[in-house]
This record gives C-alpha cells, sequence and structure tokens, in this order.
C-alpha cells in the first residue's frame, strides 16, 4: 500500500474538519474526491501533506508503510508526496524559473519537457510565481511545479476550478497520462469535463464520497457519478446509502 | 590658487562645524590620512573585501577607478575607452588638466551644504573619480570604480564627478569595501553628476562596510531633457553609521527609478534617503525601497518627490520587513508639489513574511529556513529596468548568497 490514512481525526484551531477518515490507495491508483463545499475536502489532501495549522488529534498517516504522521511536510514532500493548491499565493519577487531551477535542484530530477509543453508554462518563466497570473496560468503553473519532482502521490485539489475550458482540455490530459504512467493520483473535484475524460479512459479506481468530515461513501465510478450529477450530493448519497444497506 | 578656488575653500571652512540634518554627528578630528603602497597589495588586499561584494580579482584589476585610502589606482580598462573619448581620471587630475570641468565642481551641489561637503574640499586632495563621457558615446560595458579602505582610524574624502554629454550612455558599478580588521574609519564621498541631453546613466553601488565605519555620502544628480538617471543602491553589511539623501534634479521629459536595498544588522544605523525633484514638464520619478531589519539595526527609510510643474508623475514605493525584535525600521515618505496637476503617489508597508508563502515553500520540499531564503530573495529583489544585464547579473548573485546566510 503506498498510503494508509488510518481513523484520522483533525482540527484547525480547534474546529474538528476530519472526523476518522480511513483512505487507501495503492500504487498507480486513482482515487477520486467528492463532496459538498466544507466536507473537509481540501483538509483531508493538506492533512496528508501535512500542512501546520492541520492538528491530528487521532490516527496515523503512513506512507509505504512508514508513519509520517508527525513528520513535517517538507519530508513528506521530499518522500514523493505531492500537493497541488486549489489557490496557491502568490510571492512577489521570487521568479518561476528560479523556483523551477531550487526544485529540481532539490529533487536532483530534470524537466519533464514534455508536460511543460502540454500545460504552456514556457511564457511564464520569466514572470513572479502566480503574481498576476490568470485562472488557468495560476493551475497550470501549479500543476506543473507539483509534478516537477516525479511524485509517487499527486493530490490534486480542483485543478479545474475557476479555469478556462482551453486550460481544462490541458489538464485533464496531463492526468490522464500521469495516471496512464502509474502515477497514484487523489483527485479533488466537482466538475464533470475531467472526470468525464478520465472515466472514458477508465483511469478511475474508487470515488469517494464525503460530507462532515467523514468518507461516506466510496465506490466505482459508474456507480456514483452519473447519481451525483442527477440528483447532487446530498440525494445521491441517501440513494447510494440506501442501495447500499439492501445490498 | 587661483581665486575660484579660494572662494570655495573659504566658504568650505566656514562650513567645517555645519551637522547634517540627518544622521549621527561624527568628530571629523579623530580621524587621520594614512598613504600607502603598490598596486599588487592592492589587488591582494583588495580581494577578501572584494569578494564580500561580488568582484573578483579580475574585475577589481579592470576596473576603471580603484582607489585604496588615500591612493588612486587607475586600471587598464581605461586604455581602451580613451579612444572613443572617454575620459577617466582623478577629479584633481581632471581639474589642472581641463580648464572646464570647473563648471561642474561643486555646481551640482553646495560646498558648505554641511560639515562632510566642507572637509571634502578641504580634504579630498583631488581624489575621487572624473568620469567624462562625450556626446552620443555609448559606454556599453560597465565600468568599476573601488574605493578601499584598510586601515583604522582613517579618514577618506572623495570627490566624484561624472559628466555623461547629449545623446551618451554610462554604466557605472562603485563597491566600497572595508575589510573585517578595520575597527574604525570614516568614509565621506561626495558625487556630483551631469546626465546630458537624452543621455543616459546607471549607477550600481553595492557596498560592504563593517562595523567600526561611519559613511556621509553626498549625491546629487542633474539630468538634462529627455535624459535618464537610473540608481540601485544595496548595502548589506554592518556600519556604524551611514547616512545619505542622494538628490535627482530632473528637466523636461527626464526621468530617474531609484532602488535602495538596505539588509540592516547588528546595531548598525542607516539613514537612508532618496529624493528626486521635477522641475521640468513631464519628467518623471520612480522611488523604491527594500528595507530588511535584523539583530538591533536602525533604519530609517527616507524617500521625498518634490513637484514643481505639471504635467509631472512621481510614485515611492517603500516595503519594510522586521525579523527582530529589537530593530527597527521607520519608513519616512513625502511628496510634495508646487504645482496643480503633478501626479504623485506612494505605498509604504512595514510587514512580515506571510506564513502561507512559507507554508507553500515547505510543502514542495523547503524546510522552513530555505523557505525564508527564498521569499527574502524576492522581497530584496527589484526590477530596475534600464540596468544593464551584467549588472543585474552581478546583483542577483549578491542577493542570492545574502539571503543564504540572511535567514538565521
Amino acid at each position: 500500500m503506498l498510503l494508509d490514512v488510518v481513523n484520522l481525526v483533525v482540527e484547525v484551531r480547534g474546529r474538528r474538519v476530519l472526523k476518522g477518515i480511513n483512505l487507501r490507495i495503492g500504487k498507480g491508483e486513482v482515487h477520486v474526491i467528492m463532496g459538498p463545499n466544507a466536507a473537509g475536502k481540501s483538509s483531508l489532501l493538506a492533512s496528508i501533506m501535512g500542512l501546520r495549522k492541520y492538528h491530528v488529534v487521532e490516527g496515523k498517516i503512513l506512507f509505504e508503510g512508514e508513519d509520517i504522521t508527525g513528520r513535517p511536510s517538507y519530508e513528506r514532500a521530499l518522500k514523493g508526496i505531492a500537493l497541488s493548491y486549489q489557490i496557491p499565493p502568490p510571492i512577489k519577487g521570487l521568479k518561476v524559473k528560479d523556483f523551477v531551477s531550487a526544485i529540481l535542484s532539490k529533487y536532483k530530477c530534470s524537466v519533464d519537457y514534455f508536460i511543460g509543453k502540454m500545460l504552456e508554462v514556457d511564457y511564464l518563466m520569466d514572470r513572479y510565481l502566480f503574481v498576476g497570473f490568470s485562472g488557468g496560468e495560476r493551475k497550470r503553473m501549479e500543476l506543473y511545479i507539483t509534478l516537477l519532482p516525479h511524485p509517487k502521490l499527486a493530490m490534486l485539489d480542483e485543478p479545474d476550478s475557476g479555469v478556462d475550458i482551453d486550460s481544462i482540455n490541458k489538464i485533464a490530459d496531463v492526468i490522464s497520462i500521469l495516471a496512464e504512467n502509474k502515477t497514484s493520483i487523489l483527485l479533488v473535484t466537482h466538475t464533470g469535463h475531467i472526470l468525464s475524460r478520465l472515466v472514458d479512459k477508465g483511469s478511475i479506481d474508487v470515488v469517494h464520497l464525503m460530507m462532515n468530515g467523514k468518507i461516506v461513501f466510496s465506490g466505482i465510478p459508474d456507480e456514483i457519478i452519473p447519481l451525483v450529477f442527477k440528483y447532487g450530493y446530498k440525494e445521491a448519497i441517501e440513494k447510494l446509502q440506501r442501495l447500499d444497506k439492501n445490498e | 590658487m587661483s581665486e575660484w578656488l579660494r572662494k570655495i575653500r573659504e566658504r568650505a571652512e566656514k562650513a567645517l562645524e555645519k551637522k547634517a540634518k540627518y544622521g549621527p554627528d561624527i568628530d571629523l578630528s579623530k580621524y587621520s590620512r594614512i598613504e600607502i603602497n603598490e598596486i599588487d597589495d592592492i589587488i591582494g588586499l583588495a580581494s577578501e573585501p572584494a569578494k564580500r561584494i561580488g568582484l573578483s580579482d579580475r574585475e577589481v584589476s579592470n576596473a576603471g577607478y580603484v582607489q585604496v585610502n588615500e591612493k588612486i589606482w587607475h586600471g587598464i580598462i581605461v586604455e581602451g575607452l580613451k579612444r572613443q573619448g572617454v575620459i577617466i581620471t582623478s577629479t584633481g587630475e581632471a581639474l589642472k588638466k581641463y580648464s572646464w570641468v570647473r563648471d561642474y565642481y561643486w555646481r551640482n551641489i553646495s560646498v558648505d551644504l554641511d560639515k562632510y561637503t566642507a572637509a571634502t574640499e578641504l580634504y579630498s586632495n583631488g581624489r575621487g573619480y572624473f568620469i567624462y563621457v562625450p556626446p552620443g558615446v555609448k559606454v556599453k560595458v560597465p565600468v568599476y570604480t573601488c574605493l578601499f579602505i584598510t586601515s583604522s582610524w582613517e579618514a577618506q574624502f572623495v570627490h566624484n564627478i561624472v559628466i555623461v554629454g547629449d545623446g551618451a550612455e554610462l554604466n557605472l558599478i562603485t563597491g566600497c569595501v572595508v575589510p573585517h580588521k578595520i575597527v574604525g574609519a570614516l568614509h565621506v564621498g561626495v558625487s556630483e553628476f551631469y546626465v546630458g541631453r537624452n543621455a543616459k546613466l546607471s549607477f550600481a553601488m553595492i557596498h560592504a562596510w563593517n562595523k567600526g565605519v561611519h559613511v556621509r555620502p553626498r549625491t546629487s544628480v542633474r539630468v538634462m531633457d529627455g535624459g535618464s538617471y537610473i540608481s540601485y543602491y544595496l548595502v548589506h553589511s554592518d556600519v556604524a553609521s551611514i547616512q545619505a539623501y542622494p538628490s535627482v534634479k530632473l528637466d523636461r521629459d527626464a526621468k530617474t527609478h531609484m532602488a535602495s536595498i538596505i539588509l540592516g544588522s547588528s546595531n548598525s544605523i542607516y539613514d537612508m534617503g532618496s529624493e528626486a525633484v521635477l522641475q521640468g514638464e513631464n519628467s518623471s520619478a520612480e522611488i523604491v525601497s527594500r528595507v530588511i531589519g535584523r539583530d538591533e539595526s536602525w533604519i530609517a527609510a527616507r524617500s521625498r518627490i518634490r513637484a514643481f510643474t505639471s504635467p509631472s508623475r512621481g510614485h515611492i514605493e517603500c516595503l519594510g520587513l522586521p525579523l527582530s525584535k529589537k530593530a527597527t525600521i521607520i519608513a519616512l515618505p513625502e511628496l510634495e508639489s508646487r504645482v496643480e496637476g503633478a501626479e504623485l503617489t506612494h505605498e509604504a508597508a512595514i510587514g512580515k513574511i506571510a506564513e502561507e508563502e512559507i507554508e507553500y515553500l515547505m510543502s514542495k520540499g523547503f524546510t522552513e529556513e530555505e523557505a525564508r531564503a527564498l521569499i527574502l530573495r524576492g522581497f530584496m529583489r527589484v526590477e530596475v529596468p534600464g540596468l544593464p544585464l551584467q549588472t543585474q547579473r552581478l546583483i542577483d548573485a549578491t542577493i542570492k548568497l545574502l539571503t543564504e546566510k540572511a535567514t538565521g
């Protein structure tokens, strides 16, 4: 098992955001997390990454069998976990190209020109990181940066939100390629576009539905996605749970 | 002594006790002036401090003007430029050789401004660099000038004059350097710069002083119609105290961009200003400063734009970043208009490193210290349009080096 999240309970400033999460992701698997706003999707990703304001109250996180629960985020990153932020912060004065070369030398890796071309980030290299970027530029750049060190587990937090359709297509293509290349993916998304593309290619292994800090249902995409788009989260979850019980 | 010079000296003598408006007062009588030796010694001697400002031996020996303590050494580079009619010499030599130089001597700045300008006139003995670029000549390769102090309790007085003819271009890089062993010294540099019509002067200063050194530069720049003056000032070392308030007067269509980066440390006092005077129609100025306060440093970042004509535009941006509980940063942007229709704006902020930026960088694999270094490097990095690539590279390399060791 690449990632094993066991009964994880997490608080942010005393507020409980995750209430006992169990999640196992194998090598090369693609997991999608869906759910309404404030369900805890981003908190789950942030907790796995080890961001500082997410305090683990109970449970643990294992990565390649090793307990990483108390480890700082940079150690987790170096072990092969990467998080693509939903909204990365602009960093004035830090040039993209300088940041890219800092990452390359830190991970002793080389640039993936193919991914760079697909995400069309070359023209942004002389800019300051995320400063004045459009929605699409920001997402494409953040995905590019996330993938630079060739992570074993790429966690993508709504890589398609607030983005023009051209950028969505590019991002979807890149995620498909990652899946084909056996990078494990944990993807948070709301929109059908990326999902349908991944479903068409048969890339998605499991879909998890989250609500109120819990994973309330997990299953295969064909079972879940059509219901979610037809009925919305709340009703879809009720129907799925009813079906589950009847079985 | 000729009559015109005697008049100047008289004024200087009367001003020897006149305190400066800003900065701690220095007792000039505590310092002596000592002479030294051979160029080889100097390169050897200069190596250590020069490396602190990012200059290699080669750059030191190729410099246009090198002054160690009170001795002047001219570099090889001068010969090549001579053919283009460029003059690089000491101010004293220039005054002797060319009678027209006196029209630029104490014309931009008053000899009796304060005790430091006065003492420079009385004690500099013609030291300081004189650079003349004939009209239309563009000197693309940066000209280095270096001033070194190598003995303790020495006062170095220099009077620099730079004249860039109409349509000409000059890029200057200067570094004043003091080795770590010097316990007390005083550097006073008077600089009068004249930028001709549609001419361009860029001036990058990268300074490494040390704990015992007081520094009192007095700089005044006149930019004629359509000309531009770009200055970049980086001070990144301890200093006893430094106080400077360079002033740039801009004629019609002239513009200036002045950037100061101050990385304060120990209990040093930095009182640094930049002034732009918009005196010609359509003149414009941009003054940018970045201030980092560490240890118990005390830093005042002053900036002033004065508009006497319209249309004219000016903007001040001053950002401070205290990195210590005991550091003091004072940001003082001043806007003054004597006309209707001048557009003057400013932005001043003293803040802290954003937690979310550190968090973001850490999640990408960087330790907290490395993340801070990356952010600091970004903070100190100021885009200065018009600086030649070589100069920009030297600055970038220096800042990279500094931020790697500045995060502790």
